[in-house]
């Protein structure tokens, strides 16, 4: 395929435009993504309870009780996960009268916008994956920066398509560090491209999902999406109060009944996972529960009558509509839902891939406008390898600090929620203002040198406060603990093995370049 | 490049709306069978024409391809619905 020449220059400049835009924020996401993507076991890394034993479901009969006793908002829609769903513990969560989310969990019924025995710093990292760590805004934004995203996607694909054959496997290292960062970023964006794909898409529609139905609604939808997309997402049909008081069928029963129901829709490995409960007390509560089933994209729902126990509604794999199946599996997807281990170990490795990509643009777009012939280079390429530095390196010391002081704040009984915030935010900006200060490649060196030592306090910080050190928690057993540690130690070793590479370039020292150590 | 990108995101947001419309109301069934497809759709189809706007020469003759595309897209699927000859 050919491309004019005036073609190739137009989506060349678009892709570095929309590239250097969306690529820190970028940075950012894919980071904080890959490890998202292990949230339980570093929720149980960072739990300070003793390793609870998951509780029953009589537990959580009772913590659904008490919390419809205790509050009144909780009867009209309330949620609640059931014991090993990502928890140990049941969490039941419903909103107050003026829309603040409340969390109960056994043994504090009374309702609290933090939930109470889970550890915050999975949400932290999470925020930063899907927001920036930016409140309100944030989460829009990022949906911007998924739009952008997928238009360097296709630009990239455009400008490389004409040499895809010739050279997707080059790899050509050597003194010519410009062709050496394409090589990697071309084979890194081509192999992952369907997941990035998948990211772009699905990443858009999580963020703007709610503003895209806004807009499309009197265009398309003749003004009838919003009350037509209940029944599209939801399994649970819409039902009004009887008015009339009917005590609930027991919890295990709905929780038997959803197995039974997907098991005749021949789903033989249905995991109930959370439940959703409408109108609790009234004639016509309906309960809707969620679950997993390890060979499908996505899991399914099981709609019943609170009261009584008949089936309302199902979407289960195999025998789901269009809506559902297609909604579950862009959720499936986007999460790593599905394939087990395996899958998730993927996902982790694409998000660093992913990372690499984005800092390996931004690496080319410097080496692209390289002042060969003069010492003095442009202020733009300085400033933007002082940012690239600055900004990717210093998410992550911020995210490792994060995960040091996780476990040391509460050994002083300080605030843990708003503590890990300031500690992330606060070394993130002095990583970039270091950057801003120094040399590139010096600040790239060094911040490595430190990312590498705080991501390996990680397993000492968490051995100080539990006692759980990384060879007795392999020795007990407990895989999560074990893993958390040991992977902190792998992404210090390698951050130290990045660190010694840049020291290495330094002293090779290419005069003409913003990686020269006396950059200015 | 800026006129041309302006012309990909606003008109071309309502020609990205206009094609998922048709995309959805056109084909036999229900139209409220497409509502998720056609919601996860849009996104790659305004990416798409955001791109395809930098095949055009200029800002101006974006603007206005692509406007007069948006309208006529638009005015075909509310013609559509409203004489009730798609569901």
């Amino acid at each position: 395929m050919k491309l004019k020449p005036a073609t190739l220059r137009t989506f060349t400049n678009l892709h570095s435009w929309v590239g250097l835009v969306a690529g820190f924020a970028l940075f950012v996401a894919f980071y904080a993504g890959a490890i998202t993507v292990f949230q339980p076991d570093v929720q149980r890394w960072a739990n300070p309870q003793v390793m609870p034993s998951t509780a029953t479901l009589a537990d959580a009969q009772q913590l659904l009780d008490e919390v419809l006793a205790q509050h009144p908002e909780a009867r009209e829609h309330v949620g609640m996960t059931f014991p090993g769903y990502e928890l140990a513990q049941p969490m039941a969560y419903w909103q107050d009268s003026d829309g603040t989310w409340l969390f109960a969990s056994p043994g504090h019924t009374a309702g609290s916008t933090a939930a109470p025995g889970v550890a915050p710093l999975p949400e932290l990292i999470n925020e930063l994956h899907y927001a920036l760590g930016i409140p309100q805004v944030g989460t829009w934004l990022m949906g911007v920066v998924s739009l952008l995203y997928g238009v360097a996607l296709v630009s990239g694909f455009v400008i490389h398509l004409p040499r895809l054959a010739k050279d997707l496997f080059a790899l050509r290292p050597g003194r010519n560090l410009k062709r050496f960062w394409q090589d990697t970023h071309n084979v890194i964006g081509v192999l992952s491209l369907p997941f990035h794909v998948m990211f772009a898409v699905t990443g858009a529609a999580l963020c703007l999902l709610l503003v895209a139905m806004l807009a499309l609604n009197p265009l398309i939808y003749e003004g009838k999406l919003m009350v037509a997309s209940a029944a599209a997402m939801n399994t649970a049909p819409t039902v009004a109060k009887a008015g009339v008081a009917a005590p609930l069928a027991p919890l295990a029963a709905w929780h038997a009944r959803s197995i039974a129901v997907a098991r005749e829709h021949g789903d033989a490995a249905f995991q109930p996972g959370y439940l959703k409960l409408a109108h609790a007390g009234d004639a016509h509560a309906v309960v809707e529960i969620t679950g997993s089933s390890p060979h499908a994209l996505g899991g399914g729902s099981v709609a019943l009558d609170a009261v009584s126990g008949e089936v309302l509604a199902t979407q289960l794999p195999g025998s789901r509509d269009a809506n559902h199946a297609t909604l579950a599996a862009a959720y499936a997807l986007h999460f790593a839902d599905y394939g087990g281990a395996a899958v998730r170990w993927l996902y982790f490795l694409l998000g660093l891939g992913g990372a690499f990509l984005f800092y390996s643009g931004n690496l080319l777009w410097i080496e692209s406008r390289r002042k060969r012939r003069q010492a003095e280079q442009g202020r733009a390429q300085l400033g933007m390898a002082r940012a690239t530095v600055g900004i990717c390196i210093g998410v992550c010391v911020a995210i490792s600090a994060a995960f040091v002081a996780a476990q040391l704040l509460p050994m002083r009984g300080w605030d843990v929620v708003a503590g890990q915030r300031w500690v992330c935010f606060v070394s993130w900006a002095l990583c970039a203002l270091w950057a801003a200060r120094r040399a590139p490649v010096k600040a790239a060196r060094e911040l490595l040198w430190l990312a590498a030592i705080v991501t390996a306090l990680v397993p000492v910080a968490h051995g100080i406060a539990t006692g759980w050190w990384l060879w007795r928690s392999a020795a007990a057993g407990h895989g999560a603990l074990f893993a958390i540690d040991a992977g902190a130690l792998a992404m210090a070793f390698a951050f130290a093995s990045l660190a010694r590479a840049v020291a290495r370039r330094a002293r090779r020292d290419q005069p003409n370049s913003v990686w020269s150590s006396t950059a200015a | 490049m800026w006129a041309r990108a302006s012309a990909g995101v606003l008109p071309g947001f309502f020609l990205a709306a206009a094609l998922v419309g048709l995309g959805c109301w056109l084909p036999p069934g229900a139209w409220q069978s497409t509502i998720v497809v056609g919601l996860l759709a849009f996104f790659p189809v305004w990416i798409g024409v955001i791109c395809a706007a930098f095949r055009f020469p200029s800002g101006k003759r974006a603007w206005g391809w692509l406007s007069v595309l948006a309208l006529l897209g638009l005015s075909l699927l509310w013609l559509l619905q409203l004489s009730g000859w798609v569901r």
